[in-house]
């Protein structure tokens, strides 16, 4: 299940990104050829001209100036990319509210423990006169999402595993972006290396990355690190494909060819066209990296391999929820943390898809 | 030439929604086309060429819509595949008002059918050539029954476009093809269709210049063997001398001249259509620089003021940028859409290389 | 084509013989109490005679070659802690026919399911069944699957009123197993063929298509799905895998007696021998997997030259 979103992320990526990347250097071509247009439009208005014809019928039938910039003002609407993808994205009303619960769910869980009156995640609370722990408190106004089963605040809880979840979707976003991005110039760069790297490619991608996961992590003590480390040990590859092929596109299109015969090295090409794309392209997968993290984690904890119970996550109180679940009263613990878990990854995923879209010239219309 | 109508578009206009904006494509542009002639309409890319024919079979892109104008098709009644009682020759069809996907099947292919630019990417890349062919005279031959009749009628399509060995060659894939052949299939599969008019949207282009004669002639032949009507859009002035008979000039989705195709390589009225000319290559001078018009097409998404020309026009008058001017008739069969012709208007000679034309009659044999 | 697939299945055993290779010198990176029943009531000789007799002494290259010499003999050691001392392979032979048979039928389901969902939302595109079908999909892929499990199991049991653990005589007892398997490949096979039939849809054979005057359903179902499913079927064998996968959470969780849920009790009761060998069972399935994607890629589509140019997926 892990390797579906994983699928769907390269996928998704390979095949939007690369269609959207040759369009976007056609963009980037057009956007070019409309700055002339907007110097020409400072040149000479055509209300000028309309303004020197008068009644005189004959003095229309003589012949106007002719300006050349006049000419070229034509062109068409001013279009930049960000621009449009910033615009694009904004028309999407679902994106722009899960853009918000986004935002707003990093800044609390960032902000969360400093409010005033939060208890500590691990702390078990007990009685003020019976010193007995408080277990299975159902959510009240002292516990805002009840306590688990051996009275630790829920609410807490919570906000503390999805600052442990997130900072691990980001780490092995990171790692994936800076691993991926740095062999996938060498590799598309680099053409001895091509051969040796796609044949590496070829293995790798055939090895089903949640083995890996799962070998790793049983292999290694868990940790916060060492399930960062198995989870980016795969993703980087797809990451290093996708940028190979858009540096292999980038120095085979035909007008970079042509620049490349007036003498633009390579090089320069590249870094020009590829990097202010690159941006959007580790965007997205950031946030599609993160739902999937999230996944993987709550997966390897249920199989026994997550992380110990000293760290709060996600994983862990839905596994913890999962083992009261069947009794009602208890059921809470369980949808609580499914309830934000899924409002975390939803809105990333959703956020990451719209982007990309936007982020896809053939949408700017 | 029969002046027998065939197709009478009346005030058509075409609008495109695009990036929140109307790009008005086609402004109000009338045109008769006559049974059993070959017409041709020749402007460079974007002025609308395709986008006009395409409203014949409505196969405009989504975003693109018909706000006013008529296109009166008069089939040949009784004796047409389709309905007959829509069919009456007095009346015709108004191709603008169909919506239903019903209705426009009994145009498309059976009335008019349709060759693409590009042959590599209009045949089914997963279906025999065979079979795309068949698909067609299942469509549009009824009378043509059981599998074997069809395929001995592909075979005769086949060896009709030349293309050798048919029989083994019906079997193969596009991929197997060149661009040359695959073209002759394209125009096999549009003789399937058994259509009227046939609509040739720069079916040379995409080709090399050595196929391109192969392909006009073959369009040649089959127009007088199967009484076609042919609608030949192309920006190659070479190619219109060679087949078409009338040629309507189209700029920014205006025609700005329409003639005989002699009248209009001999006596062109219309300042687009001499610069058009004058970038002919074969009338360089050994050693002068090429002919290029200068500046851009004007943009459609505002309202063209005027004459649309005018802005690139080095003796564009007062008036061009004004008012619009109407046709003025040079001939029963020519005219041509500009103020010089005006009797106000000074006299304008057409430039010096165009004149050299009536001697460089050879060129274009 | 024997030449392509031979390089094809060349490709697919590197693949295996590294991965087994890999699997293998990280198995035995592991705390050694894995290879013993009772590794706290053992003296210091016992273990490492016991060691010296499971051959986890050896130089690395040694235990490679042994291991590969066994493995083709059909023997992968014995089980350490979940049916001690009895072969691996014996206790596997057991367990594999559910799971075959589990498998088998949700991907039967994804397909039954997700065809139609992906054909239906490209034919009505950007219309209500296009948005329901994409809110179901978005759901299945954005929200972890072992969450989801889990509420269909707790809500679907009560429903269905059935036990929550899984019993093989009862038909009702498979309804919830498989569904929750499916539901993954069914989102994927719809979202992925929407994809490609709209793809497909706005290229120039299909306007040739439509010029010919060939109805929009015969377009749809002649051209348009036949195109798109193409790319699609390389998917069909990987997303097995998926459901391979999928079912690791879903046996466990209904203590289904398969592979998948012995995967996570041996993992849990540190069983090397047991847990190299179910992952070296799954890396296979993996790699059997993509291949087949491949052949039936090179099978169904007459572009693809016979003579070999692989890696252009």
């Amino acid at each position: 299940m892990a390797r579906t979103i994983r699928d769907h992320v390269s996928e998704k990526l390979e095949k939007n990104m690369e269609d959207s990347l040759r369009e976007a250097l056609q963009g980037g071509a057009e956007t070019g050829h409309e700055e002339t247009a907007a110097d020409g439009k400072q040149n000479g208005s055509s209300a000028s001209r309309n303004n020197s014809s008068s009644d005189d019928e004959a003095d229309l039938f003589t012949f106007a100036d002719y300006d050349e910039a006049e000419s070229e003002r034509a062109g068409y609407t001013n279009y930049s990319y960000w621009g449009s993808t910033v615009r694009m994205f904004f028309k999407d009303k679902g994106a722009v509210f899960c853009l918000i619960v986004m935002i707003a769910i990093i800044a609390f869980t960032i902000i969360q423990p400093y409010l005033p009156g939060q208890r500590d995640p691990y702390t078990i609370n007990t009685d003020s006169e019976l010193f007995i722990p408080l277990r299975n408190v159902a959510p009240c106004a002292e516990y805002w999402f009840g306590t688990n089963s051996i009275g630790q605040d829920l609410w807490a809880r919570i906000w503390a595993g999805t600052r442990t979840s997130l900072f691990i979707g980001f780490a092995v976003a990171m790692v994936e972006a800076v691993v991926g991005i740095t062999m996938g110039v060498l590799w598309g760069y680099v053409r001895k290396l091509d051969f040796l790297f796609t044949e590496i490619y070829n293995v790798l991608d055939n090895i089903p990355q949640t083995i890996v996961l799962i070998l790793i992590a049983y292999i290694m003590t868990p940790s916060v690190k060492t399930l960062i480390f198995a989870m980016s040990l795969t993703g980087w590859i797809g990451m290093a494909r996708f940028i190979r092929n858009q540096i292999l596109i980038i120095r085979d299109r035909d007008y970079n060819l042509a620049s490349r015969c007036l003498g633009t090295p390579t090089k320069r090409l590249v870094f020009k066209n590829l990097l202010p794309y690159l941006v959007s392209v580790i965007m997205l997968r950031m946030a599609l990296a993160i739902p999937a993290a999230i996944g993987n984690e709550v997966f390897i904890t249920y199989i026994g391999l997550g992380l110990p119970a000293t760290t709060a996550s996600l994983g862990q109180l839905i596994e913890d929820g999962r083992q009261v679940m069947m009794n009602a009263s208890q059921r809470y613990q369980l949808i609580f943390p499914a309830v934000v878990l899924s409002i975390v990854t939803i809105s990333f995923y959703i956020v990451g898809n719209a982007f990309s879209d936007a982020a896809d010239p053939k949408n700017h219309r | 030439m029969a002046n027998e109508l065939i197709l009478s578009v009346k005030n058509l206009n075409v609008k495109f929604h695009l990036r929140g904006q109307e790009l008005h494509a086609i402004r109000n542009v009338s045109l008769d086309i006559y049974r059993g002639e070959s017409i041709a309409i020749v402007g460079e890319s974007g002025s609308g060429k395709s986008v006009f024919t395409r409203t014949f079979m409505g196969l405009l892109d989504s975003n693109g819509y018909i706000p006013s104008g008529e296109i009166l098709y008069y089939g040949n009644g009784p004796a047409g595949g389709t309905d007959t009682q829509k069919n009456s020759p007095s009346s015709g069809i108004d191709l603008s008002k169909l919506k239903k996907e019903r209705d426009w099947r009994a145009i498309r292919g059976g009335e008019i059918a349709m060759i693409m630019q590009d042959p590599m990417t209009s045949l089914n890349p997963l279906k025999s050539i065979g079979s795309q062919i068949a698909e067609a005279i299942r469509l549009h031959q009824p009378d043509i029954k059981g599998s074997a009749a069809i395929n001995d009628k592909v075979i005769e399509y086949l060896r009709e476009v030349g293309i050798p060995e048919p029989e083994r060659r019906c079997k193969q894939y596009a991929h197997e093809f060149s661009g040359g052949m695959r073209q002759r299939v394209v125009i096999a599969i549009a003789l399937a269709c058994n259509p009227k008019i046939l609509i040739c949207d720069e079916p040379t282009t995409a080709l090399d210049v050595t196929i391109q004669d192969q392909i006009i002639h073959l369009l040649k032949e089959l127009k007088e063997k199967y009484q076609l009507t042919i609608v030949f859009i192309t920006h190659d002035l070479g190619v219109v001398a060679n087949i078409a008979d009338r040629v309507a000039v189209m700029y920014a989705g205006d025609f700005v001249e329409i003639g005989m195709a002699e009248e209009i390589f001999y006596d062109p009225r219309h300042p687009y259509t001499w610069a058009l000319l004058s970038s002919l290559p074969q009338l360089g001078e050994r050693g002068e620089k090429l002919f290029t018009i200068k500046g851009t097409p004007p943009n459609l998404f505002k309202e063209v003021k005027g004459d649309a020309f005018a802005p690139r026009n080095p003796r564009a008058l007062k008036i061009d940028y004004i008012k619009e001017p109407p046709y003025f008739e040079i001939s029963p069969t020519h005219k041509a859409k500009t103020w010089l012709l005006d009797p106000r208007a000074p006299k304008v000679e057409p430039p010096e290389a165009i004149r050299n034309l009536k001697d460089l009659d050879s060129v274009y044999g | 084509m024997v030449k392509y697939l031979a390089k094809r299945i060349g490709r697919s055993l590197i693949t295996l013989f590294i991965i087994i290779c890999v699997v293998f010198i990280l198995m035995r990176q592991m705390p050694i109490e894995g290879y013993f029943q009772n590794f706290d009531k053992l003296t210091e000789a016992q273990i490492q005679a016991g060691l010296e007799e499971q051959g986890l002494l050896d130089p690395m290259p040694v235990q490679l070659l042994h291991f590969f010499q066994n493995m083709l003999k059909g023997d992968f050691g014995v089980s350490h802690s979940y049916r001690v001392n009895v072969p691996v392979t014996e206790i596997l032979a057991d367990k594999l026919p559910i799971s075959i048979k589990l498998g088998s039928l949700s991907i039967l389901v994804s397909l039954i399911l997700g065809i139609p969902l992906g054909t239906i939302m490209a034919r009505f595109k950007s219309r209500i069944p296009d948005k329901l079908g994409t809110l179901f999909i978005v759901f299945i892929q954005a929200v972890p699957a072992a969450v989801y499990y889990l509420f269909i199991q707790m809500y679907g049991t009560l429903l269905l009123d059935i036990p929550l653990l899984f019993d093989e005589s009862n038909w009702k007892s498979w309804i919830l197993p498989v569904f929750s398997m499916s539901l993954g490949n069914i989102a994927y096979y719809g979202m992925w063929l929407r994809r490609y039939m709209v793809d497909e849809s706005n290229k120039d054979y299909v306007r040739l298509a439509k010029a010919k005057g060939a109805s929009g359903n015969s377009i749809m179902f002649r051209h348009i799905f036949r195109n798109a499913f193409v790319p699609m079927v390389q998917y069909l064998p990987s997303s097995f895998l998926n459901t391979v996968i999928g079912s690791i959470y879903v046996e466990s969780l209904y203590s289904i007696p398969g592979m998948g849920g012995l995967l996570v009790t041996v993992i849990k009761g540190n069983d090397n021998n047991m847990v190299q060998a179910i992952v070296l069972l799954y890396a296979t399935v993996g790699v059997i997997g993509l291949l087949l994607g491949d052949i039936m890629m090179v099978i169904l589509d007459p572009r693809i030259s016979l003579s070999g140019k692989e890696g252009e997926r």
